[in-house]
């Protein structure tokens, strides 16, 4: 391509009078023979209709153009239209450029239409000078291996990996432990229908008994290398190093129940948490008549700002239970705002009110007072503590993250955010995606979660990883970075700086370099490289400084 | 006919049924979109930002309708209805009724032209009433897919039989008044159902002046009055005399938890309220903003801490309080008597403009679709969830998505989407 | 003849863009100073090429992404902000930092884009034509413009923006955390060193001069050329030429 000459067609649009209407457009298309390397300028009614893509197709045939360049309205909504035009007619789609005088000119200087005449000029030869320098990119295709791995058996995981087995793909599952279940195994109902826990727990023989999974129990993660379609997980189990390799990742690792050690007098016996009633519930032993629950401990403060999510409704759920099985017990929850938001959350707080459960408010700055036989909270209204007696006081513990979380972070590259639970690509619109490619999270790992919202994401993880591994091929953009290894000095400071973990360093060339699969083509890396050794195909540091020049210079 | 078709349908293009659609696109499975309104978006393309980062709603959303509309595996299907199901999983059979545009979609390029020629002005659902459009229109400029239609209703040619301006302006024919209603029949393995939900009408509650006292409006109708690109260009005015309020109050839970009208909790006002009033804040630093609320319901990630940031950096009073009612002063501004929960004490303040988080309820027309798809709705008329497989509905091969099953906030509703294309794509790739 | 102003604007596709094209298509209507360079991401925008518009006559640069949080590469802004504000320190050495603005526009600001050009071009005008212009000091001020060049090239320079969250945030390979101001005072006598080292340079091309002297040119300390001298010998771009009565001359070796 290089030593060929180069060859732009100009296709000027109209589009009715929207810009006709303004600019004087056989001025333009006049103007645009003048600029170097136009072989070919006209106008067209509408550029976008089936006559004035035609027109594109036979103008390339006939001039032999190897650049084409529309200046009609935005690129944001038109380039893929006119890119695969090009490409029809056998041209590189890169090697199209388009110049927006609709949008950005005829209707906004609807009343001066000769400096938007003049604008236009300056716009087109800014396009002309890029089209000279554009190169062809290729559209890379990389190989995807159809299998997905998931960290962590709990109910989060073991769903996702049922979900992607039943979708006929092959699934890994690794689980430290060594049976399944995570936090589950140690509930007694769950709420909001308060069904047995064991009943949802039936979900391990499925993931065990199905052929697409594969179990490692006991297994421990040593290394995870690749990147999206291409991932390799070394595990330890049983002394025996095995490798997985998958095209996605699930990261359901859950979290735990913060220690009640050191809150609110706690003592193992007559003062528990809530994790340890759950216990005693399965076992049916509770027999007092006086039971409180205080909410909150341990989070909503300096140290842990979060609300933990579901300790509300886990006290509600207990509370109803012990109210069930004796409803002459006195029970009481002391709170701060109970979280029950929905439908279904909703109504399960006026049962519990119905069925006589007592609600007491509590502010932080007056925390409950245990004292001996009666808990004192502060009533704001009375200007008072009032005395809640009780026999057994039960504490709801927040959930915290993992102590090996940042361990896993750090070998899968993703971040955490600061009480180091694992940090999406982007709350709203890519709440279980990562900012890396190809690797997902669910359930309590992300956020703390209860059952149903751990299952609902599993599902959507299951989703996303189904969307890379469901393909052959991979089709990696063209306009991506490239590092020039002759320039690099390795400072690696690209490395750091971009958001989506592209760069690395090549341990075999001992060159940093940019996975293209994984880039984006943001093009921060490029503004950054202290050597210039990052080129940004397709906005090259060239062809935007000869926009530049010619826009100051003409 | 084969077996099992490799093909879904999504009702509803708000952003839970644009996900799922991308999603099952992305997968490879083929995707039927079908739409009530000209364009997708939902509600989402109302809000002006979003919680709990506040970037700018249609920013974010706009490369997700862009995505979708030239997605080779989605059909986008607008102003389109179902009319009946046959068939089991793996093989329904769809009826769509859909209605007629009377603007060729290939032809209209979204100029506008004949926008601005149409001599008729019709109240604009989509800003909220707050402002006219036209009876040829775009639900809303960013609007995909980007092209015009024409409201019958309101089009004075079917009306008065008179007109034909916009026929006439048109430079690319576009027109086309002898376009008729149509009714396809689709063939599809599963479905999901993502057709979100309607605003609860505060008018019921005559104590609160809505409808009556001008400086009283909700928060959606907020959302349009702050919006850059809504009805004020993003200056916020209070309705009676456009000056610029100072004292801001946003009453939580309008409608919800209330046993009279809504009993559940519309789950995302606690957070909105406080996004608008930091929006409002941002706009004008010296707006002072109180939030009446029962329980600050904000468990989702980093939602409490939300919170706190609207305590500490925006100046928001939260007022735990019972609202009785609202009344009017002489300036027409709003004074709300409540019961100050902490203290049992009836209080009353003034304030400019007050907007009422108004609760999320099911789409009026949910009991007729539910009857015709065959599913069971719950006893407040949303689409009855499995409660622990929530995207499951109550029949074999259907799935629901995002508020249309029960209230819930955008990063629910994506979740909730990608799930259900998970369990659709579950049903039509078995092997 | 009213004068009016160049004006480039980098705009990011996914933002600033969608809301100029909102402003279309709401037909609002604003200047028509401004020629629009799309890039992807506002972190695309090497400070470089903002130097390369002054030196090519531009009268004005607008820098618009999408709002800090919002980028659609996660924090591709946060880095366009920091090189900017790298820059905007450079360019107030020569007085035309007043000629940079950075912004934020969301999809859904059409107006406020307008009203950004609006401002920025009625500033410009206000400001006058660039010096670049101005034939009877145009060497002067293209002199300087070089130095800035040569220091947003610096890749020392560089190497400490291109490092910055990550020093002030994560800490260098020691852990040490560097505070925002401390960082900004390194960041502030790099940039003059740069811009002093430059000017050394451009007064010993053509001949070898000795430190005394150049210090009088360029008007800056002896001590302070003479450390400068140093380091450029170090990096290569410098040399002695002659030793006249045991005072050294120097003279630029490489073309830069
Ligand atoms: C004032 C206010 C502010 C909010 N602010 C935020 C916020 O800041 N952050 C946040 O996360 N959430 C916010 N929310 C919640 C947010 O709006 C919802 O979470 C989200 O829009 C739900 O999306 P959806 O797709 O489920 O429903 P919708 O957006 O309602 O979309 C449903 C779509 O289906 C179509 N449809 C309906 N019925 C049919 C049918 N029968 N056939 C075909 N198509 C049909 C509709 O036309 C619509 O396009 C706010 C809500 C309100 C009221
Ligand atoms: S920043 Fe530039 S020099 Fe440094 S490692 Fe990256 S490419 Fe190489
Ligand atoms: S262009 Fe952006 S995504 Fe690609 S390597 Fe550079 S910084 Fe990373
Ligand atoms: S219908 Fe015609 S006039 Fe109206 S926007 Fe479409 S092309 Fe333009
Ligand atoms: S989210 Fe808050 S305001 Fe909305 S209904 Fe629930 S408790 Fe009330
Ligand atoms: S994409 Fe707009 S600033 Fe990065």
């Amino acid at each position: 391509m290089s030593d060929e000459a180069i060859r732009i067609g100009v296709f000027i649009c109209h589009c009715g009078t929207n810009i006709g209407g303004v600019l004087d457009i056989p001025e333009l298309t006049e103007y645009t023979k003048t600029l170097p390397n136009v072989v070919y300028s006209a106008a067209n009614l509408y550029t976008c209709s089936e006559v004035g893509l035609s027109e594109i197709r036979e103008n390339i045939k006939e001039h032999n153009l190897n650049r084409v360049i529309v200046a009609s309205c935005s690129p944001r909504t038109h380039e893929p239209l006119f890119r695969s035009t090009c490409q029809e007619a056998g041209l590189n789609p890169y090697l199209f450029e388009m110049v927006n005088i609709r949008d950005q000119d005829s209707w906004v200087h609807m009343k001066e239409p000769e400096k938007g005449t003049e604008k236009a000029k300056d716009l087109i030869r800014m396009g002309v000078y890029k089209a000279a320098l554009l190169e062809s990119l290729e559209k890379m295709q990389v190989s995807v291996i159809p299998s997905a791995i998931v960290i962590g058996g709990g109910i989060a995981g073991m769903n996702a990996a049922l979900n992607l087995a039943n979708q006929n793909f092959k699934v890994s599952l690794i689980e430290k432990d060594s049976e399944l279940g995570g936090l589950l195994r140690y509930l007694n109902k769950v709420y909001p229908t308060n069904e047995d826990a064991s009943n949802l727990l039936e979900t391990r023989n499925l993931v065990e008994n199905h052929k697409k999974i594969d179990v490692y129990k006991s297994a421990v993660i040593e290394k995870i290398e690749g990147y999206v379609g291409n991932f390799k997980v070394i595990i330890l189990q049983n002394k025996k190093i095995i490798e997985i390799e998958a095209g996605a990742i699930i990261v359901a690792t859950g979290a735990k129940a913060l220690s009640p050690e050191g809150y609110y007098n706690y003592n193992g016996k007559n003062i528990i948490s809530q994790l340890e009633l759950e216990g005693l519930l399965k076992e049916n032993s509770i027999n007092t008549n006086n039971i409180t629950m205080i909410q909150c401990v341990g989070c909503r403060n300096e140290e842990r700002k979060y609300c933990s999510n579901i300790c509300c409704m886990t006290a509600l759920k207990n509370a109803i239970l012990l109210k069930e099985q004796n409803p002459d017990a006195n029970v009481t929850i002391i709170f701060r705002d109970l979280q029950t938001q929905g439908v279904a959350y909703e109504e399960y707080y006026r049962r519990a009110r119905e069925m006589g459960i007592l609600f007491i408010n509590y502010l932080p700055e007056k925390p409950p007072i245990i004292k001996k036989d009666h808990i004192e909270v502060y009533n704001e209204f009375m200007n008072q503590g009032i005395g809640v007696p009780y026999d057994l006081l039960v504490l709801s513990m927040p959930l915290i993250a993992n102590e090996d979380s940042e361990q896993l972070a750090k070998m899968l590259k993703v971040p955490l955010e600061e009480n180091n639970f694992f940090l999406e690509a982007h709350v709203k619109l890519r709440p279980v995606d990562f900012a890396t490619d190809g690797i997902f999270v669910c359930g309590s790992a992300h956020w703390p979660a209860d059952i149903s919202e751990s299952i609902s994401q599993s599902n959507a993880a299951a989703s996303r990883a189904s969307t890379i591994i469901s393909k052959e091929m991979l089709e990696v953009e063209g306009s991506t970075a490239e590092i020039n290894t002759d320039l690099c000095v390795g400072c690696e400071a690209c490395i750091k700086i971009c958001p989506y973990s592209a760069i690395s360093r090549d341990e075999e060339t001992d060159t940093v370099v940019v996975n293209k699969v994984v880039c984006k083509g943001c093009g921060v890396c490029g503004a950054s490289c202290p050597q210039n050794a990052i080129t940004i195909h397709h906005f090259t540091s060239d062809q935007i400084t000869a926009e530049i020049v010619t826009y100051g210079g003409g | 006919m084969s077996k099992n078709l490799k093909r879904v349908m999504v009702i509803g293009g708000g952003i839970a049924g644009i996900q799922a659609s991308l999603d099952l696109a992305e997968r490879g499975i083929k995707v039927e979109l079908i739409e009530k309104n000209a364009c997708i978006g939902g509600r989402m393309a109302q809000l002006d930002k979003t919680f709990p980062t506040n970037d700018c709603s249609i920013c974010i959303l706009a490369p997700k309708l862009a995505e979708c509309s030239r997605h080779p595996n989605i059909t986008l299907h607008t102003l389109s209805e179902v009319k009946n199901l046959s068939g089991q999983p793996r093989n329904f059979n769809v009826k769509i009724f859909k209605k007629a545009r009377y603007v060729k979609e290939d032809e209209c390029i979204n100029c506008g032209l004949c926008i601005e020629k149409c001599p008729m002005r019709v109240d604009d659902e989509f800003d909220m009433k707050l402002r006219k459009r036209r009876a040829i229109y775009i639900d809303y400029v960013q609007g995909v897919p980007s092209i015009m239609r024409i409201d019958r209703k309101n089009c004075l040619l079917f009306t008065k039989d008179a007109c034909r301006i916009c026929e006439k302006v048109c430079e690319r024919e576009a027109i086309d008044f002898d376009q008729k209603d149509e009714e396809l029949e689709l063939n599809v393995g599963s479905i999901i159902v993502a057709t979100g939900y309607d605003i609860f009408d505060p008018k019921t509650l005559g104590s609160l002046g809505y409808g009556r006292y001008p400086n009283v409006v909700t928060a959606l109708e907020f959302e349009r009055l702050i919006c850059a690109s809504g009805p004020l260009d993003g200056h916020l005015k209070r309705p009676s005399d456009k000056n610029d309020p100072k004292k801001l109050a946003f009453i939580n839970c309008v409608g919800s938890r209330d046993i009279k009208n809504n009993p559940y909790c519309s789950s995302c006002c606690c957070m909105y309220t406080t996004k608008e009033a930091m929006i409002a804040y941002e706009h004008d630093n010296e707006i002072d903003t109180s939030i009446f609320y029962i329980d600050l319901r904000a468990a989702g990630k980093g939602f409490r801490e939300y919170i706190q940031r609207g305590c500490d950096d925006y100046a928001i009073k939260y007022i735990k309080g019972k609202v009785a009612k609202i009344l009017e002063d002489d300036q027409k501004n709003p004074l709300i008597v409540y019961e100050d929960i902490t203290t049992s004490q009836v209080k009353q303040l003034k304030f400019d403009l007050v907007i009422l988080a108004t609760s999320m309820i099911p789409k009026k027309d949910a009991g007729n679709l539910a009857k015709i798809l065959g599913i069971k709705i719950n006893d407040f008329n949303f689409f009855k969830a499995n409660s622990y497989q929530p995207q499951i509905s109550s029949k074999e091969g259907i799935f629901l998505c995002g508020a249309c099953r029960e209230p819930m906030d955008i990063p629910s509703s994506v979740v909730d989407a990608s799930g259900a294309a998970a369990k659709a794509a579950e049903i039509v790739m078995r092997g | 003849m009213v004068f009016e102003p160049k004006i480039l604007g980098f705009l990011c596709n996914w933002c600033s863009y969608a809301g100029a094209d909102l402003a279309g298509v709401s037909r609002i209507q604003y200047p028509t100073n401004v020629r629009v360079i799309r890039v992807m991401c506002s972190g695309r925008v090497d400070p470089v090429f903002i130097a390369e518009a002054f030196m090519n006559g531009i009268d004005g640069v607008l820098v618009l992404g999408c709002h800090l949080g919002d980028c659609h590469y996660i924090s591709g802004n946060y880095e366009a902000e920091l090189k900017m504000k790298m820059l905007s320190k450079t360019l107030s050495m020569i007085s035309f930092s007043d000629r940079v603005r950075l912004d934020w526009v969301s999809a859904a600001e059409g107006n406020r884009f307008a009203q950004i050009v609006r401002d920025f071009t009625e500033h410009i005008r206000k400001l006058g034509p660039s010096p670049v212009k101005n034939k009877k000091i145009k060497k002067e001020i293209i002199d300087n413009l070089n130095a800035v060049k040569f220091a947003l090239c610096d890749t020392r320079l560089r190497a400490l923006v291109a490092r910055q969250r990550e020093l002030t945030t994560e800490g260098n390979v020691y852990g040490e955390i560097i505070p925002t101001e401390e960082f900004e005072e390194i960041l502030d006598n790099a940039i003059e060193n740069e811009i002093i080292r430059h000017k050394i340079i451009e007064k010993i091309k053509k001949e070898g001069k000795s430190v005394p002297d150049i210090a009088k040119e360029i008007e800056v300390e002896p001590h302070k050329v003479l450390h400068h001298i140093v380091t450029l010998r170090a990096r290569g771009l410098v040399d002695v030429d002659q030793i006249n009565e045991e005072i050294p001359t120097f003279k630029s070796i490489k073309e830069v």
